[in-house]
């Protein structure tokens, strides 16, 4: 690791080389050391399999063959690339901001005032994430179509035979990627102002401040970098996303950026070049926008509010204004669990496909989850799929922690740690899923077709999720206690230990459960690494839905939503308590 | 090339009905594939309705040899077949697919085999070279929502799909291979000839046909569900399935429908060389087809009627335009080309 570029990537003043080496040398010295060479050794070799592929043609037999330019010509030679980046601009603001607005309003109601359900809030985050993405967009088109029940009632009502709401729109698109990532957000702006201190804005209610003027002038400023920081990733994240923009643009003719390159990953054998030129292209992007959000985030310390002073976060007493907070919650409970699980409900109640309607319930029957629980090789893949998930997350938060920790601090070789941590984001899954089967092949132990690389993809690719709600929790975090604890003797690891997991723990708690559910449900790496002994879960709802068994995949999501639920409410509920020792409450 | 038949295949199985009832496979390949006990397959079948019946099937009929089946999309099973040979690993014996055995082909990684079980098979459902064996035949015809379209209203010729009233109403799925839009695109080209099946082609474009992104199963389901009136490129016995559970679905016989093969074949320097071969045997095997047929798939081999006889061009009589591994090979990229151009 060299650690010239970090200086300067942080865009701090370029010192002397004496001072720098000095930086190496002090007692975080070993634990960058280490945390660089591990995320070196999970990042780079995919990044270098990506370049490669970026830049050759392919043989017929697979093989890379010349160099060549041509795949990142192709990025500028499509006649409307114009039209596709304003499209891809548009979709990425707008549904990040909806991600944002939605998800992060509904932490502040939940951790910050005494709104009613608060419980609720959490059930539809957990089990909107552990419910196939799949499931979810199509429960929505299902419901918003032009055969679904809104449109019919509309039709019914009004004589018309036309249709009230488009989904196949760009409004539609936008609307769904927001909704589909605000549990993200809401998980991790929680874990924000959880740990944020109340004293401020208690002060600012004494003198007379409103409640909005508060959350404004305080709470928002306070949480400032953990949002910046959200915004950023949420963007980039819908920047690069190929779902929604497929499942919806496709039917509706929207052309995005990604539209094209995933054409091509789906062609047989799929051409991997195009969409890997493109990941070059995103990572430029990544690279100077975490650079600029380096810059803003400079004087993170003024935000920390977790200091060693008394520290008891009380929550806004909203008076009358609860019913709005608890009707917001019901309104986040409706859109993003209670209708899409009406429709799966109502799916895997159905015979076969058909519109929800009062002349069908007669012909509901439960045969789809007799056939679900008629297949004894589900319960293999429930338990591959668990070790698989919880696996990746927990040395993702792991690694994470250490390495959000000193790029926070701005310790040696932070801001390398931090690009390389956050690189595989635009990874996309099918060739981060080449990259590693490449890699296993060449292995000289036996990895491949093994659960161990399913976790080790999984781990890559959920990295930068982790770095992000690990990252956000030290911000927070005054140094003041790290300080006091090197004073009294703690080196970096038991400072780590005894100090910042603590404090940090909402914060990788929240992490945590995110990269399990999501990693539960990853597809794309899931089927080109699984190996016949090691076949996950998402592998068997792919083979239900691309046979169109949707009543069945429907009970088996369903299922398998309930499970996720049972096992991330254990799990949180269980981190909870240990948070709550290190808070007080 | 792609030929137009009609009555092959009755020809063919009264052929098979002729020839002695196909014993037990060969002693020595069974002993062979014992020593080697197991057998990889990497599959696109789906695994509940197909796959693991026919596992069952063979371990019953050959105890101590484990097949260990892994479900794959095709295009993923192409990269990974074509990765594993490329580092010397070969981990599978035994693919299968439509869009995946030409690329295998032209790659070099597959072991060139002409079953037993296969004798009996019309010319179509062969490779004459032994790269692959048809396990099943897929028929791809349009689809109406009954509910929607009535008998009167529905389409009978290619033709009638340029009618104004289909404008934005028609819907196939976006799958790149000769059982999606490329497939349609050639079976219109090599029908109608070049010059006036370009013709129709701009004139189909015109009626912005809904590109789904997804298989052609889900396509159907929408159908059923009344998102779309009508779709192109379903295999048809999709629609009888759901109509036996009664969804307002029915196949048009739309001629020439399109007929392709699903082949089987043994990978290059496969680690159960013999064990794959029984597998394939047995997959092609009357009882391994009984099983296909079960399942409601058409089966391959003659001897095996499907259980809903007018759902192949033989016996519904209707004709259509075969598409072999081969034609596909040669003709797939430009049918992409001419879909990308024209409907997307």
């Amino acid at each position: 690791m060299n650690p010239a570029p970090t200086a300067l990537a942080a865009g701090a003043p370029i010192r002397p080389l004496g001072h720098r080496l000095a930086r190496w040398a002090g007692p975080t010295g070993p634990l960058s050391l280490a945390t660089g060479l591990v995320l070196a050794a999970l990042v780079l070799p995919p990044l270098a399999v990506l370049l490669q592929v970026s830049l050759t043609t392919v043989n017929p037999d697979g093989s890379p063959g010349a160099l060549t330019f041509e795949h990142y010509a192709r990025l500028f030679a499509d006649p409307a690339l114009y039209r596709s980046a304003w499209n891809s601009l548009l979709f990425a603001s707008f549904a990040t901001l909806v991600s944002l607005l939605f998800g992060g309003v509904l932490a502040w109601v939940v951790e910050r005032t005494n709104a009613p359900m608060k419980g609720l809030a959490y059930l539809t985050a957990i089990i909107s994430m552990g419910t196939p993405y799949i499931l979810y967009v199509t429960a929505w088109l299902f419901l918003f179509g032009r055969a679904g029940p809104f449109n019919d009632w509309y039709r019914s009502l009004s004589g018309s035979t036309g249709i009230l709401f488009n989904p196949y729109s760009l409004w539609g698109m936008i609307l769904v990627e927001g909704f589909l990532w605000s549990p993200l957000v809401f998980l991790l702006l929680s874990a924000t102002f959880r740990a944020a201190n109340a004293e401020m804005e208690e002060a600012a209610r004494m003198s007379g401040a409103s409640i909005l003027d508060t959350v404004w002038r305080i709470s928002l400023r306070l949480a400032w970098p953990a949002i910046l920081a959200m915004a950023l990733f949420v963007f980039i994240r819908n920047l690069e996303s190929f779902d929604v923009p497929v499942l919806i643009g496709t039917p509706g003719r929207i052309n995005l950026l990604t539209t094209d390159i995933y054409l091509a990953t789906k062609e047989v054998p799929p051409l991997l070049g195009h969409a890997s030129a493109f990941s070059v292209v995103m990572i430029g992007i990544v690279g100077v926008l975490l650079l600029l959000y380096g810059r803003v985030s400079r004087s993170a310390e003024r935000y920390a509010s977790v200091t060693g002073k008394g520290f008891r976060p009380r929550p806004f007493d909203l008076g009358r204004a609860r019913w709005a907070g608890g009707a917001l919650i019901g309104f986040n409970f409706v859109i993003i669990l209670g209708l899409p699980l009406v429709a799966l409900l109502w799916t895997s109640l159905t015979p076969f496909a058909r519109p929800i309607r009062l002349a069908a319930v007669p012909s509901l029957t439960l045969k789809n989850y007799r056939a679900v629980f008629g297949v004894a090789s589900y319960l293999d893949l429930a338990v591959n799929t668990l070790l698989v998930a919880a696996g990746a997350a927990t040395a993702a938060v792991l690694i994470t922690l250490c390495a959000a920790w000193i790029a926070a601090r701005r310790r040696a070789g932070g801001t390398a740690l931090d690009q390389l941590a956050t690189l595989p984001l635009v990874f996309p899954g099918i060739v981060l899923g080449v990259a590693m089967m490449e890699l296993a092949l060449r292995a000289p132990f036996p990895l491949y077709g093994t659960l161990w690389l399913i976790a080790l993809g999984f781990l890559v690719r959920y990295m930068p999720y982790g770095m992000r709600y690990a990252y956000s929790g030290v911000l927070q975090i005054h140094r003041e206690l790290e300080e006091a604890a090197g004073v009294a003797g703690a080196g970096p690891i038991g400072t780590l230990r005894r100090v910042v997991v603590p404090l940090l723990s909402p914060a990788l708690l929240s992490g945590w459960l995110f990269i399990f559910l999501i990693a539960a449900k990853e597809l794309s790496m899931a089927v080109l690494l699984s190996g016949p002994g090691s076949q996950v879960m998402a592998v068997a709802m792919f083979d239900l839905w691309t046979n169109g068994q949707g009543g069945e995949l429907s009970a088996l999501g369903l299922l398998w939503a309930l499970l996720m639920t049972l096992f991330a409410t254990l799990f949180y509920a269980l981190g909870r308590r240990g948070s709550a020792g290190a808070f007080g409450r | 090339m792609p030929e137009r038949h009609h009555r092959r295949w009755a020809l063919a199985g009264l052929l098979a009905l002729l020839a002695a009832p196909c014993a037990a496979a060969d002693p020595a390949l069974v002993a062979a594939a014992r020593k080697e006990g197991a057998v990889t397959w990497y599959s696109g079948l789906i695994v509940n309705q197909v796959v693991r019946p026919l596992v069952d099937g063979f371990e019953r009929t050959y105890p101590g040899i484990k097949v260990q089946a892994s479900r794959l999309p095709s295009g993923e099973a192409a990269l990974k077949i074509m990765n594993e040979a490329r580092a010397g690993k070969p981990q599978a014996d035994v693919f299968d697919g439509t869009a995946v055995t030409f690329r295998l082909a032209a790659a070099g990684v597959i072991e060139r085999y002409k079953p037993e079980a296969a004798r009996s098979f019309p010319e179509g459902a062969r490779d004459a070279n032994g790269d692959w064996t048809a396990l099943n035949i897929y028929v791809l015809t349009p689809a109406i929502n009954t509910e929607m379209v009535s008998d009167a209203e529905a389409p009978k010729t290619l033709q009638d799909l340029l009618d104004p009233k289909w404008r934005g109403r028609i819907a196939w799925t976006n799958d790149p291979t000769t059982a999606g839009p490329p497939g349609f695109i050639g079976n219109v080209l090599t029908s109608m000839g070049q010059e006036a099946g370009m013709a129709y082609l701009k004139r189909l474009a015109e009626q912005r046909i809904v590109n789904v992104p997804a298989s052609q199963r889900v396509v159907l389901d929408q159908v059923i569900g009344g998102q779309y009136p009508l779709a192109l490129m379903t295999f048809n016995y999709h629609s009888v399935i759901s109509a036996k559970d009664g969804a307002p679905v029915r196949w048009l016989p739309m001629q020439p429908a399109v007929e392709v093969p699903n082949p089987v074949g043994l990978i290059r320097n496969a680690p159960h060389p013999n064990a794959a071969r029984l597998l394939i045997e047995y997959v092609l095997s009357e009882e391994g087809q009984r099983v296909l047929r079960d399942a409601n798939y058409l089966p391959a081999n003659p001897a095996v009627p499907p259980l809903d006889p007018a759902l192949t061009p033989a016996g519904g009589h209707f004709a259509a335009t075969l598409i072999t591994p081969e034609t596909t090979a040669n003709k797939l990229d430009e049918w992409t080309a001419i879909y990308n151009e024209l409907f997307k």
